[in-house]
Order: structure tokens, then sequence, then C-alpha cells
């Protein structure tokens, strides 16, 4: 009999001591976990800590909280910061109130062929670029664009601003507000919504209390989505947002055009801290089991 | 005769091509407990959804208690639904489950309280009011979906397949508990099943639907007794059916007959004017607790089942039996002649 | 691209406040009250021959070998000819383009404003002996011995081309035509909510130059150079027109839609934009008001440590030459450096258009320097802001 070879000795090895086996299969995605994502979260927090010498343009590696102080101190910034949860705010409710039914028609009217239908009309918006969805609001909106024309002459529309910011983060998030509500949706029997009218609820009646507060954690989950990608956005709102400045604005002018990556760091935990009490708060509801 | 609690008139109903329901024309009493009953996709739950209003009928009507329904929505109906799967509210408590049906109509709080309270009793579940429904067991459940319903005192409750979910035993209590309750609010109730065993035990009369029709509706020892078509003779129960030249060969008659496993005998004196006798040979014996059950192959052709309670035999007798010629007797008045159509 | 350049160019404030320039925009330039001095690297001496390849860092447009578009190649004629494959490593930054250039791996580099200065200091390029570009005799003196390609009389760059941020409005809409920044900076402008301005903190120093003028007692002299005070009026200026704003510009293509679509009717501009609008059939103009006006200008220059010097100093001979200079100004869209580009062009009012010969009207432009805290215009009694302290003071004008 030949003696087993390194390679089977390791393998025979390794099947015994299965903790090892879970380490070295685990070993890659933690390590991307903890280095890439929750590191990077890491030195944004550490430099945000730092200032950036005026006269070198070096940064500055000394502890301080120079850049929070003048965050808070400086109304422009609560202003902005203000204005961004507003926004966020606005284009979650929106697009609350249109996912809605367009969900329940995919969900409990549609046609099981009309439903892939639908759902195939809602992720494709998704394969186009953001860029260009933004740009097509950007004309649509002009001065005597299709908007005004809906509002009965040039000039009447919205323009640009913030309402334009509204409407098209609005538009731009839409699908992913749409998609888990129409999970929870379908998620939710036929049979509650025949008891509820059996019982005597009309449409309205079913709505308010059965169908509502069974997706209460989808419109949560779908909340998270639309709330953090607007908190976040400065891309539409430099296209059709006119002279509004939200913080992601204030990050990228600050990382671009002043190469002060520290305030940008300290700016940026604007959005992270809000998101963050924002998770905590809707931790009981469940919603994160959507997820 | 006053009205009857409902009265279904040329009743269809197609799904895209398939005819669910064929023409259904059903009177059933007020007070009455009804059963329909069925193999799956013979119709009947098709039936009950459109007299309960989630199913528009493709053509027919439905009249509750004098007043033509047909194109009401479920929630203008005075009948009330327990769902096979129960349907209950997860969200909400046992209490709010049962009093969401007083709520919708504006009841009083203090009376939707002492109505629900009451329905609960019916059900025997007083006591359960704050728990959810996800805490409860599946005859608990079964228990909260009916006393929602009757808490709003329907003229008609429909219940379809409500002890699909349980096991036999639990099954078996609740039949006996519906039965009860039913006597007791005395409303009229159409239950749907598709066991037949069921439906014999509960109901005042019973419709055996086949194929989106109704091939039979009488009482259940009728139905039982005398079934109306080859269809209902071996749906319900099982039976011994004679046709043709076996007919001709065995019972010395012309068309098709019935007889039932527990009328026949095994041994016997050779026939006579009352009774009917015929050789054969066992195939098969199955014991089944209570009985046995052989299968004879008769000379005459046809193969038939017996069967015999198990009072003084044992299993090792009754085994020894296989294989072995017996010869089979049966009462003339057992044979049932059966009619080729429905009746 | 124009956009991003232009925001990250600026931010290189730290090497050139090594320099302490403190000359004026059209002045010539001179070592900083620092004394601090550019590292001693000799220019070449004598033109050798080319050594098969030149690898270049340039801005997007600058480099064209007719694989964007087929008519545009001013790459392939210079490599038929020299012998020299030109290798080109596009930069979207200065910030890039300074890293790209300590690497040492490349020859030369078409640098901006403020990047010129901080590889001059930082030693990355060398002296350019002007003698050995046959072309540069024919450079617009207007862009010789500047300030952002020269130290103490040294040339360190061959000069590529130019343009100002002017005046652009509707026609059909501003009457009469504005011929004062006065059209962007009136408080009570009948223009209310279709003002455009350019979205960065270098915009700052339109205000400082329209305040130049109207508010002598400021006592500006620089519009890059603005102490406490100077720097408040600045940005009260822009607070008072942040109100008249509909639109802040960064991107040229959604200028250009703007004013077609009648969203924006005045406001600051590149010529290159004003063609485009025009092209698009929207009824603009453009001036330059009689208070002047920003600009920026552009650099070749050759790397300290090129290893393709001979090829590094022939590319710059023909991006200069009239015939390349004159496609380049044009694909552009700015004003070329050689003079006699403008014999070339293929729209022969080109020149006229960018106003290439118009020593008169670059004389009113202050082309963009990065502020620093010692003050550009030569005072040692206060600080200046500088463009960290600009670009805070921009978040803090849009609200």
């Amino acid at each position: 009999m030949t003696a087993p070879s390194t390679l089977d000795r390791l393998s025979s090895w390794l099947h015994r001591h299965s903790g090892v086996r879970l380490a070295g299969l685990l070993s890659a995605p933690l390590l991307w976990l903890f280095v890439a994502y929750l590191g990077s979260l890491a030195v944004l927090f550490v430099s945000a800590l730092w200032t950036v010498n005026s006269f070198t343009g070096d940064l500055v590696r000394e502890p301080t909280f120079a850049n929070f102080r003048t965050i808070l101190t400086e109304e422009v910034y609560r202003t902005v910061t203000l204005r961004s949860l507003g926004v966020a705010a606005a284009v979650t409710v929106i697009d609350v109130l249109i996912a809605l039914p367009m969900a329940f028609f995919m969900a409990k009217v549609a046609s099981p062929r009309g439903r892939r239908l639908l759902v195939i009309a809602i992720l494709t918006p998704l394969w186009a670029s953001y860029l260009v969805k933004a740009y097509a609001w950007r004309v649509m909106l002009a001065n005597g664009g299709p908007v005004d024309w809906l509002f009965g002459g040039a000039g009447n529309g919205p323009g640009y601003g913030l309402t334009a910011t509204v409407l098209v983060l609005s538009y731009l998030w839409l699908p992913y507000m749409i998609l888990p509500i129409y999970a929870g949706l379908e998620r939710l029997p036929d049979s509650l919504l025949e008891a509820s009218a059996d019982l005597g609820g009309r449409g309205g009646r079913t709505f308010r209390s059965v169908v509502l507060p069974m997706i209460v954690p989808s419109v949560i989950a779908g909340s998270i989505f639309t709330f953090s990608l607007s908190l976040g956005d400065y891309i539409t709102v430099q296209i059709v947002g006119g002279k509004t400045q939200l913080i992601g604005n204030l990050v990228y002018a600050n990382i671009g055009a002043a190469n002060n990556l520290p305030f940008s760091a300290a700016l940026a935990t604007i959005p992270v801290l809000i998101m963050v009490i924002y998770l905590v708060a809707v931790r009981r509801s469940g919603a994160l089991e959507e997820l | 005769m006053s009205e009857p609690a409902i009265r279904l008139t040329g009743l269809r109903k197609s799904f895209d091509a398939v005819e669910a329901v064929a023409g259904i024309d059903l009177d059933i009493a007020d007070g009455e407990f009804f059963s329909m009953l069925g193999p799956s996709g013979s119709g009947k739950t098709t039936v009950l959804r459109m007299i309960a209003g989630f199913e528009l009928p493709t053509a027919g009507t439905v009249t509750l208690a004098g007043r033509d329904v047909t194109r009401l929505a479920p929630f203008d109906r005075d009948v009330n639904t327990v769902f096979q799967d129960y349907a209950l509210f997860p969200h909400m408590t046992v209490q709010q489950n049962v009093e969401y049906g007083l709520r919708v109509r504006k009841v009083a709080r203090a009376e939707r309280r002492e109505r629900a309270a009451a329905a609960l009793r019916t059900v025997r579940l007083e006591g359960y009011g704050e728990r959810r429904p996800s805490a409860l067991s599946g005859g608990q459940r079964q228990r909260v979906a009916l006393a929602r319903a009757l808490v709003n005192r329907p003229a008609v409750l429909l219940l379809d397949e409500p002890f699909g979910a349980l096991d036999l035993k639990l099954r078996e209590e609740m039949q006996v508990e519906l039965k009860a309750i039913q006597r007791e609010v005395g409303i009229t109730f159409v239950f749907v099943t598709h066991d037949q065993q069921e439906a014999l035990t509960m109901s005042d009369r019973v419709a055996v639907f086949n194929q989106g029709r109704i091939e039979q509706v009488d009482t259940p020892a009728e139905v039982y007794e005398r079934p109306g078509t080859p269809f209902v003779a071996g749906f319900v129960g099982t039976s011994n059916l004679f046709e043709g030249e076996t007919a001709h060969a065995v019972l010395g008659r012309e068309g098709v007959f019935s007889v039932r496993p527990e009328k026949i005998r095994l041994g016997g004196a050779p026939a006579s004017a009352e009774e009917i006798s015929a050789a054969g040979q066992v195939v098969e014996v199955i014991y089944a607790g209570a009985a046995t059950r052989f299968v004879v192959d008769l000379d005459a052709g046809p193969r038939v089942v017996a069967m015999q309670q198990n009072h003084q035999t044992s299993p090792a007798d009754v085994a020894a039996l296989r294989g072995k010629p017996i010869r089979l007797t049966w009462r003339a008045e057992h044979v049932v002649a059966v009619p080729v159509s429905p009746r | 691209m124009r956009t991003i350049r232009v925001f990250t160019a600026l931010a290189a404030a730290g090497l050139l406040a090594l320099t302490g320039c403190g000359d004026g925009g059209g002045a010539t330039g001179g070592s900083g009250p620092g004394g601090i001095k550019p590292p001693k690297i000799d220019k070449l001496a004598s033109l050798g021959a080319g050594e098969g390849q030149v690898n270049v860092v340039a801005w997007a447009g600058y480099v064209e070998n007719g694989s964007t578009d087929p008519k545009v190649d001013w790459v392939s004629g210079f490599e038929k000819e020299t012998g020299c494959k030109v290798n080109v490593k596009v930069a979207g930054t200065s910030d890039e383009m300074v890293t790209l250039m300590k690497t040492g791996d490349y020859d030369v580099v078409s640098a901006s404003g403020d990047a010129s200065l901080r590889l001059i200091y930082g030693g990355e390029v060398a002296p350019v002996n002007t003698d050995l570009v046959a072309n540069y005799k024919d450079v617009f003196d207007g862009l010789k011995l500047k300030q952002w390609n020269s130290v103490d009389g040294v040339s360190y760059g061959i000069p590529h081309g130019r343009g100002a941020n002017v005046l652009m409005y509707r026609t059909d809409k501003v009457t009469p035509a504005p011929t004062s920044w006065s059209a962007v900076f009136d408080a009570n402008s009948p223009y209310k909510g279709k003002v455009t301005a350019y979205d960065s903190p270098i915009y700052i120093a339109d205000a400082a130059l329209y305040l130049m003028k109207h508010q002598p007692d400021l006592g500006i002299k620089n519009p890059y150079a603005l102490d406490e005070k100077q720097f408040a009026a600045a940005v009260d200026l822009l607070k008072k027109q942040n109100e008249q704003i509909g639109e802040y510009w960064s991107d040229y293509t959604k200028e250009v839609q703007a004013f077609k679509s009648g969203n924006s009717v005045v406001g600051t501009a590149w010529q290159v934009i004003v063609n485009l609008a025009k092209a698009d059939g929207a009824p603009v103009e453009a001036i330059l008001p009689e208070e002047g006006a920003t600009g920026w200008s552009d650099t070749w220059m050759i790397s300290a440590k090129a290893k393709h010097p001979n090829c590094g100093y022939l590319w710059m001979n023909h991006i200069i030459d009239p015939e390349a200079n004159a496609a380049v100004a044009e694909w552009f869209g700015e004003a070329p450096a050689n003079k006699l580009s403008c014999a070339k062009t293929a729209d022969k009012n080109h020149c006229a258009t960018f106003h290439a010969a118009d020593e008169a009207y670059f004389d009113k432009v202050w082309f963009w320097s990065t502020p620093v805290e010692q003050c550009l215009d030569g005072r040692t009694d206060v600080k200046c802001k500088d463009y960290s302290a600009w670009t805070q003071a921009w978040t803090t004008i849009k609200g």
C-alpha cells in the first residue's frame, strides 16, 4: 500500500476539522465585509476628524472636531440638511402613494401574464442609465417643454428647482418602492381580501384595515431605498434642481473642487447618521426582514 | 311555504374555456344543514363562491330569501363564509377578528364586545380574545373563523371545506360541534366537502356534484341507500355495481344495480326468493380494524367487495380465507336499481 | 470635460501658495515673497534625433488622431513626419495630471493655470528652450512669459490657447442688449429666475471683478486676491444674485439646452457654448462686458525626467504649428496661441469669433488663478482668502 499523498491527508484532515473548513470558505467574503466595506466606513469617520492644510493641500492627521463644529455652527449646513431630509421624505411619500395602487394592481388584479409584463415594464427603466433618464427629464421640464404644456403653456410648469428635483427623484426611485410592496402583496392571501368583503368591508375599508397594516413592513422596506437614495443624490439635483443644493452636492463640491476630503467625510456622516437613526427606528416594524 | 333561503336558477360559470359549473337549479330551505359533496373540480366550491359573491355567474341567478343578489358584491349579501384556510387577519387579535364584521357595520362598542364574547363562548374559546391567530392551534383557528362569521348573525353561513386541514380526530370532534352549533343558532348552513362521511354525518340534505352538475339531491340516507346515478353509487361509500351481462348472470335482471359491501354476507344458503347467492373465490382480505373487507371474484364474472364486522372472528381466521372458494349471500331488497341518467 | 478640469484644477491651492506669486493677471512671473525658487533644472540645449515615441498627458480633445472623428486628426501626420509615435493619456483633472507627471513616465503635459505652477515648483517640468520651438515666435505676445507659464523670465511652457468667460444673452428676451455684468448682478433684474451663473467657487472672482469696477472704495486690485472685507462684499453680492438665479451651470451641454429652451436668458458662458447654442438655433449673442471678464489659458510643458525629450519638443512645436493649432482650437472652441493659425482655420471667422488676435480683448480678461493666503496682488499687510474658504463660501452662497 502506498502512503497517502499530502493532498489526501490535507483533505481528510479538513474533513475532521469542520471549523477550519468553514473558516476557509468564509474568509474571502468576511475579508470583503470587514476590510472593504466596514473598513471604508471606518476610514470615513476617522478622516472626518482630520483637516487639510490650506497652504500645502496636505492632510493634517491630527484629530479635531473642527469640521463638525463648522457643520453645526454654520447655518447653511443646517438649511441644506433639512432641505435634503425634506426632499427624501417627500420623494418617499410620493413613491408610496404611486406604488401602492400600482403594486396592488400588479399583485391582485392583473392576469399572471400581465403581471409578468408589468414587472418587466417596471424593471426596464432600471437598465437605462440614470444620467440619461435625468437628462430626459431636463428636456421634459424645460421652458415650453412637455411638462409646461401639461400645465397649459410655457413657463407654467415647475421649471427647474426643488419641485423638479422631488419629481425626478420620485420617478427614478419608484421601482425600488413598487417591488417590495408588490412582493408583500403577493404574499398576502386573496382569501383575506375576500374575508374582509364577506364581513361587509368595502374596498376602502379592506385596504385600510387589512391590506395596509399587512404591507407596512414592505412599505418601510421600500422607503429605506427611496429615502437613502434620495438623501445621497447629487446628480439629479445638478441636472434639474436649478440652484438647489443638497448634502450630496456639498460632499461632491468639497471633494472635487476644494480638495477637502476631511470636510467631505464630515458632511457625509450626516446622511449616514440619519439613515442609522431611521434604520433603528424601523427595526421593530420587522421591515428589515423584508429586505 | 315561505321563500327558500337560497335559490339557484340555471347557474353557470366558465373560466376561459372551462365550464366549472354547468347549469344548476337548487333550493335550500331556511334553517337547513345542506352539504355540497363532490370530488375536487366538480364545481361545488365555485357554486359556494357564487352564493358568497366572490364570483359572478356566467349565467343564471342567485336568490337569497327571495332577493336577487346575483350581481351584488359580497358586502351587500346577508351571508358569511368560513374559509378553507380560515383567512383570519394575522395582524389582529382574536377579539378584533371576531369584531371585524360588527365594526365595519358600525355596531356600538359595547354591543360589539358582548356579541363577540357570546360568539367566542359558542365556539368554546372564552378567554382567547387577546391572542393572535398565530398563537392558536388549527382547531382553535377554525373556531375563531366560525365565531367571526356567526357573530354577524347572517341568514346563511357558507363553509368551504372548513375541516380540510384538521387531523381526523379533531375533525370528527368539530363535525359534532358544528352540528350542535347549527342546531343552536338555527340558521342555514351550506357546507362544501369532498368527504362523503362528513357530508352524511352532518347534513339534513346532500347534493352530490360531478363535473359541474348535481347528480342527486336527497337526505344522506336516501343518497346512500338509493344512489340516483352510478356516479353517486360509486362516490358515496363503496358500491358493487352490476350492469349488463353481469347483472343478468348474477341477479337475473336487466339494468344497473348496486349492492353495498356491508349488505353481503359470507356463506349462507343457496338462492331463494328473498335471498340472492353467488359463488366465487377470495382474492384479497383486507383487515380494517372494526371490519374486514373481502375482495371476491364471482364465478359469474364480476369482482365484488364484501364487508364483515369483526364480531367473533380473529384476524388470523379471516386471513386464512384468502384463495379459498366462497359463497356470498345478500337479500334481494338490498339490490338497488340505479337509474342511468339523473333523476 | 471643461467642467471637471476647472472644478478640480483649482483644487491645487497648496503648491501654488509656495510660489507666492505677487503679480496681477497681466504681469510677468517672478519669484514669490517667500523667496522660494523652482529647482534648478537645465533646459534642453539642442535638438537631437527623435526617439521614436512620445508619451503625452493631455485634456480630452487636445490630442486627436482621427479615432474620435476621422476628420479630426492632427496626430497621424506628425507621427509620419517625425517618426515619433504619440501615446496619449487623457487626464480628467489637474490633480491627476500632476500625479501622472510625478511618475516620470510621461514627456509632455497640457497643464492648466494652477497645475503648471505646481509642476514648476515641484521640479516635475523643465524650462523650455523656446529657441528649439520654431513656431514659438508666432505665438501671440499676450501669451508669452506669463505668471502661469514662466518664473523670473524663464519660460516653462508653450502656450496652447485661451478663452474668456463671456456674457451670453437671448437677443429676443433681453432688451436692451446688455453691456455690463450688471445684467446678472442687478438686484432688481427683470430676468429674475432666468439668470444663470457658473457653478464653481471660482465664480466669486466674477463678482470681485464687478466690484472692482463698481465699488472702487473696496480697493480690489486682483479678483483672485480678496481680503476679508473684499471677500465678504463679493459673497454678499452673490447671495443677492442667488435670488435672481434660475440655475447654476457646470456642464456646457446643460447650458446650451437651458438657453435654447429659454430657461436661462442671461448669464456667463464660454465662446464655445455661444457657438453651440447658435448652431442649435438659439437666438443668442455674447459680449465681453465693459468691466472685463475672467478666463483660462493652457500651456504645454516638458517633463524634467523626459525619456523622449526630442520627440517632446517636436510635439510642442507641432501642436502650435499653424495648422495643428488651428485644428485643435476649432475642435475645442478656443482662441489659438499661434497668430498664423488664424489663416488656417476651416471657419475663416474662427479667430475673430474667439478674439484670438484681440489683445485689447484679452487685456480685459483675468485668467483663472488659484486664490491663496498670500495675496496675489502683492499685499503683505493682509491675508487673503484661500480657495478652501472660497469653496465653503460658495456653499453658503447657494444656500
